[in-house]
């Protein structure tokens, strides 16, 4: 037990504070804490979550994919227009999730191997990507798309209001959990990000692994894109814009070093969870839209807070080691 | 270990602190909102018009001297005088856009009508802020005789507007963003379209039930102008409805589902959704599918997705201001001006709500549409 907590201080650190976040907002509106609206809670997390796991993998490594919202767009338009042309739908799913690892690739191969800074190189397919779904779609959306493909996400388990798509959720986080714990790859990621020379001189094939990261951001980010298209039934161009942001506070709450080298799927969860919680309940209790854009970015600021103040600790342990 | 649950504290305490400052200020701020978008400019039916005005600015929905274009035709007589060789200029935003395309075909039914060349101008999307400015300045340099245009935002086209001025180029401002400097506005009154949402959700609910409005981000002043017209015609009537909800979606279909699913669990007697525009109402449309709710949708802008969903049974109402039409008016001003008639600075465009009652009807008949007659000279 002392270990899982020496292990998940920070994810749980996070938790507490969202536990808290829901007494505040059940104070004030005591509709918060229904079951009705801790369901949609869950279901308003989804999409940001799957985005937020996405781009940890490459933060993970030191860069960052600013790309992630279009390849969201994208892969919407081109699972949509499958569907809608009258593919079976769990051929459109997997064509969906090769799109996404297609334009991830893209992203790792520009970084890995033309060397290009993650940020701008991202920065340049977040614009080409977006200028892609455009010209595919000449900018109207892609409409229509059959139940049949939309019940796969969006339906519901019985009678409960659960729908697929939470669950789907669940388990893109227990595979990045099994992948970054359990897993020789989830060790080279966190080695290539913590100091990349290092990983190189014992025989980490950086290339590799940053492939590997920015192909599970895509490949997170269609997952994030089929559950948008299910739950939508339209596909638009401008879909997702500005939602990398979003994603970046949830892992960045989450305890994700923009540094790279430090990060969990646990703690990209409980981040996202947490401004899944800020966002509903920000609604519930009825605050100002304008008002709203101020307490997120307090939030995410304080929030952040932790990481300095667990950094203090520890340079504060390390000076006295010395003495 | 004691700092760090200090943190968490402040994390709560802050979120305590900031939710109630923002709940108990929320009526403060947006009555102000509400204020400011009295005093502000307005554009048009699109969502896209994205720039900031001066609030002491030119607002085309408050102007004294507006005339709708069947007052403008009774005050000046329905013919039209043509004189010959003129050259119109029209710069507008991405084709990409149905709004637009539907724009530029009825441009083109106008120079079929009125025998005078109509050059259309279009970016290739509508972020491309300068490359419409140098189109401006290139139609002003082959020297047209008037300028038709719906800028990307309120000051891109400020300095070429200008140059036109100068060179005694009649400027017309269709539909939004907004050019304050030019001599006509032409477009529809973004406050009618809330009043006509707001009338026609008081009809269909017997005038009572709680309503709630999707908007977009304020800093479009379609929005704000859709809003207080929603708002006033409801203050207005002694409306038996409630606005019991009012948030910003940023013109996002998942954001206002998203929105949508958290009022339905909140507000289970929740009657109507009034959107800023037609994307943000077929999100909404939605949640409430998804939530087998029994709620009203209507949205603004007619977008051929919306008419589709009318027909399936799923949007109930749109506000189309029928870009088709708005182009024909347009054209018909510019050249009433061009023969020395006298033209209010404000010309207002039909525009009608849709349901599924008059989905299938003729639009020239809901809007009792009379061609122009144009008489060459």
């Amino acid at each position: 037990m002392k270990n899982f907590y020496a292990k998940y201080k920070r994810e749980i650190l996070v938790l507490i504070a969202t536990v808290i976040m829901c007494v505040v907002f059940t104070t004030i509106n005591s509709q918060f804490m229904t079951w009705r609206n801790m369901l949609t809670v869950f279901q308003q997390m989804v999409l940001n979550s799957l985005l937020a796991v996405g781009i940890m993998f490459a933060i993970l490594t030191g860069g960052i994919d600013l790309s992630i919202g279009c390849t969201f767009a994208i892969v919407g338009i081109a699972v949509a227009s499958s569907c809608v042309g009258g593919m079976n739908p769990f051929l459109a799913i997997i064509i969906g999730l090769l799109v996404g690892a297609v334009l991830g690739l893209f992203n790792g191969i520009l970084v890995a191997n033309l060397k290009l800074q993650p940020f701008i190189a991202t920065l340049g397919t977040m614009s080409l990507y977006r200028g892609v779904a455009y010209v595919v779609t000449g900018g109207a959306p892609v409409t229509n798309v059959p139940d049949s493909f939309r019940n796969i996400f969006n339906g519901q388990i019985g009678t409960t209001g659960i729908r697929y798509y939470v669950l789907v959720m669940i388990v893109v986080f227990i595979i990045a959990h099994i992948i970054l714990s359990k897993t020789k790859t989830g060790d080279y990621l966190y080695a290539v990000g913590g100091n990349e020379e290092a990983a190189k001189l014992s025989g980490v094939n950086v290339k590799k692994t940053k492939y590997i990261a920015y192909i599970a951001s895509g490949v997170c980010t269609a997952v994030a894109g089929l559950v948008m298209l299910a739950s939508l039934g339209s596909a638009e161009p401008t879909a997702g814009i500005s939602y990398e942001t979003n994603a970046i506070a949830a892992a960045a709450i989450g305890g994700t070093s923009m540094a790279g080298g430090r990060g969990t799927a646990l703690g990209t969860f409980v981040g996202a969870l947490l401004l899944a919680v800020l966002k509903v309940g920000m609604v519930v209790i009825n605050v100002d839209s304008f008002w709203q854009y101020v307490v997120t970015g307090l939030i995410i600021i304080v929030a952040s807070y932790f990481e300095f103040v667990k950094g203090d600790i520890a340079a504060f342990m390390a000076r006295h080691k010395k003495d | 270990m004691k700092k760090r649950f200090l943190a968490v504290l402040m994390v709560a305490s802050m979120t305590a602190g900031l939710a109630a400052c923002g709940g108990s200020s929320s009526s403060d701020s947006s009555t102000t909102a509400a204020g400011g978008a009295e005093a502000s400019a307005d554009s048009g039916a699109e969502a896209a018009a994205e720039e900031e005005t001066k609030d002491e600015g030119f607002n085309p929905d408050e102007a004294e001297d507006a005339m709708t274009i069947e007052d403008l035709r009774a005050a000046n007589g329905t013919e039209v005088k043509v004189a010959s060789g003129l050259t119109l200029g029209v710069v507008e935003k991405s084709l990409s856009n149905e709004f637009w395309r539907t724009l530029e075909e009825g441009y083109e039914k106008a120079a079929e009508d009125c025998g005078v060349e109509i050059i259309v101008k279009a970016t290739t999307d509508e972020g491309d802020e300068t490359g419409q400015q140098t189109m401006t300045e290139t139609l002003v340099n082959q020297g047209v005789d008037a300028l038709m245009m719906s800028p990307i935002s309120d000051s891109n086209l400020t300095a070429a507007v200008e140059n036109a001025n100068n060179a005694d180029i009649v400027t017309v401002n269709v539909n939004d963003g907004l050019i304050a400097e030019a001599d006509y506005y032409v477009g529809p009154e973004a406050y009618q379209n809330g009043q006509l949402a707001a009338a026609w959700i008081s009809e269909q609910l017997g005038d009572e039930g709680q309503v709630a409005i999707v908007v977009g981000m304020a800093k479009a002043f379609a929005a704000r102008q859709r809003t207080a017209g929603f708002k006033d015609w409801i203050a207005d009537n002694n409306s038996g409805m409630e606005i019991v909800a009012e948030q910003n979606a940023d013109w996002d279909r998942q954001k206002s589902k998203e929105l949508a699913s958290t009022w339905i669990q909140q507000y289970p007697d929740l009657k109507a959704i009034f959107c800023n525009n037609d994307d943000m109402a077929l999100g909404v449309v939605e949640a409430v599918q998804e939530e087998n709710a029994d709620i009203l949708v209507v949205g603004v802008d007619g977008i051929g997705e919306a008419y589709d969903s009318i027909r399936a049974g799923k949007l109930d109402a749109t506000v189309d201001s029928f870009p088709y039409y708005m182009a024909q008016v347009a054209t018909e001003c510019t050249l009433r001006v061009l023969a020395g008639e006298e033209v209010p600075s404000v010309v207002h465009t039909p525009q009608a709500l849709i349901s599924a009652d008059n989905i299938d009807a003729d639009p020239a008949e809901l809007i009792n549409w009379v061609a122009p007659v144009y008489v060459a000279e």
